[in-house]
């Protein structure tokens, strides 16, 4: 299996994706017992059906650029970003990531909730790679943004969900990297801790980093994003202007028969995103 | 291997934070918290003092320090590999975060324990001093058989991990084999008590190995025969490969199973 590749040059590409595919196993019989394993063994039933999550997908991020994913549920927008954060492996095709990364792809993932939020900060900073000491420097910008004030000493499962991603949003982008990716990251919090982490992802646009964006707002999309992609399928349908790709995603949808669909479409364990 | 170098460099503050993370997690919620370190195989040297130390009187002169000195390496030996087997679920949201090192967990891991085993090796010294066992110039060189052990228990916890994160019942089978090899090795009973012929067999466990090693430079204050030498590290250095090359062949599959 090929892996991403992550570089450090000085050159505007930040993300590019050649022919990217990605294939999961799935078992029809779920195994992650060696009890279930053995049994499936005798009776000859490790089967597995192929599933290609994503299938050529080949695009580019530039410094200051900003690219939306939008899609169905179970279209493979989470998968492609998992793919750039270096989680999970292509199958075919190249993945090079050049510069530093911030994933802010499961909000509360990433911190340990029996922790204090102080600790999941120098935690979460040191996953990025960044020492001790220049945490300590952004401490008090990261506590700022998050307003988590007095907070800062108690365990992160006394935090609401809203206190947890507010920290988890600061963190990521406090320490200001060259590429983020935010999957549904401003569905949390109120309207006005929105409107703040809006401005921020606006801000380091225009500094020059580069952003991946999941939502299914559209008008937010717009606002944010200067292009989109629109995923179906595992495939790129139409790639363009935000604007034009969201009104033309928007159609497909109103015209998209509601219907139940029984095949397995998510392959993500996780949540997938929810409107 | 360079690029690996320069890889590792750059997470060491990620390596310390994890270590320094595992370590308040260890001890959180408990009054006494590092001494529980010292304490427990004390408690547990004086019960098994109790009830074995008559039965074996002619062969073992000083029972406390002989059961000390086995227990504290089967417990770096198993503790040790059973948390570098749950290292990947056990920090699967930062695992599913980004890509980072997965060998970092199990270095973390590893590093915990032998903490651990720094602070048994002092009880073990102190205890030997006050119930008069006189020690050689060979102390020195116990740190041999504990790096032994220590790169026998980071290659076998890396074999077990690669499977471990996908048969998440592995664990409780290893629980069963972990018990019986605190009954095959000689940590509570005398080797002599096995018959000459079968102690071949003995000598096959690596555990058995570097406890032998470990007595013979303290308790006995003798060099360890050569031939206990060359196994052991033929053991360490034959399981740390064998640990590495499964663990990288399958680290990339892990996130289907976390």
């Amino acid at each position: 299996m090929a892996r991403t590749i992550i570089t450090r040059q000085k050159n505007d590409i930040c993300v590019e994706l050649k022919d990217v595919s990605i294939m999961f196993n799935l078992s029809k019989n779920k195994e992650d017992s060696l009890r279930d394993y053995f049994i499936n063994l005798a009776k000859g039933k490790l089967h597995y059906s192929e599933f290609w999550a994503l299938r050529n997908i080949s695009f580019q991020v530039k410094r200051g650029d900003s690219l939306a994913l939008i899609g169905r549920n179970g279209s493979g927008k989470s998968t492609l970003l998992k793919t750039i954060a270096g989680v999970i492996p292509p199958t075919r095709g190249t993945v090079k990531v050049n510069g530093s990364l911030a994933p802010l792809i499961e909000i509360n993932g990433g911190f340990d909730r029996s922790l204090s939020a102080r600790d999941n900060i120098f935690l979460a900073g040191a996953m990025h790679g960044h020492t001790r000491k220049y945490m300590e420097r952004h401490f008090d910008e990261i506590v700022e943004f998050a307003e988590v004030g007095k907070f800062i000493d108690f365990p992160l499962k006394k935090f609401s969900s809203g206190m947890a991603s507010r920290l988890g949003f600061a963190v990521a982008t406090c320490v200001s990297p060259d590429i983020l990716i935010a999957d549904e990251v401003l569905s949390v919090g109120d309207t006005r801790f929105r409107a703040k982490c809006t401005k921020r992802i606006e801000e380091m646009i225009s500094n020059g980093a580069a952003v991946l964006f999941v939502s299914h707002n559209a008008a937010q999309v717009k606002k944010i994003c200067k292009t989109a992609i629109w995923l179906e399928k595992g495939k790129i349908i139409e790639e363009g202007p935000s604007a034009e790709v969201c009104d033309h995603y928007a159609e497909f949808m109103k015209s998209a028969p509601v219907k139940v669909d029984r095949k397995p479409v998510v392959v993500d364990t996780d949540d997938e995103d929810e409107e | 291997m360079k690029k690996g170098l320069y890889e590792f460099m750059d997470y060491l503050p990620f390596l310390k934070e994890i270590i320094k993370r595992d370590f308040k997690k260890k001890y959180y919620n408990s009054i006494l918290g590092v001494a529980w370190t010292i304490l427990s195989p004390l408690l547990m040297m004086a019960v098994m003092t109790l009830i074995f130390s008559t039965l074996f009187s002619r062969s073992i002169e000083n029972y406390p320090v002989y059961w000390l000195s086995g227990n504290m390496l089967y417990g770096f030996l198993f503790s040790g590999s059973d948390g570098i087997m749950n290292c990947i679920s056990a920090n699967a949201s930062l695992v599913k975060k980004k890509r980072i090192p997965k060998y970092i967990f199990c270095i973390a891991t590893i590093t915990q324990q032998t903490i651990t085993m720094f602070f048994s090796t002092i009880t073990f010294i102190v205890v030997s001093l006050l119930t008069g066992v006189r020690f050689g110039p060979f102390i020195l060189l116990i740190p041999l058989p504990i790096i032994m052990t220590y790169v026998f228990t980071l290659g076998l916890g890396m074999f077990l991990c690669a499977y471990g994160t996908f048969f998440k019942d592995l664990h409780y089978l290893y629980s069963v084999i972990r018990r019986l090899f605190m009954y095959l090795t000689p940590i509570m009973y005398p080797i002599t008590i096995i018959p000459e012929n079968y102690r071949f067999l003995w000598e096959l466990n690596p555990l058995c190995v570097y406890i032998t090693i470990f007595r013979d430079l303290s308790l006995y204050n003798t060099l360890p025969s050569e031939k206990m030498l060359i196994v052991g590290t033929i053991y360490s250095l034959l399981m740390l490969g064998l640990g590495i090359v499964t663990f990288k062949e399958k680290e990339d599959r892990f996130f289907l199973y976390i």
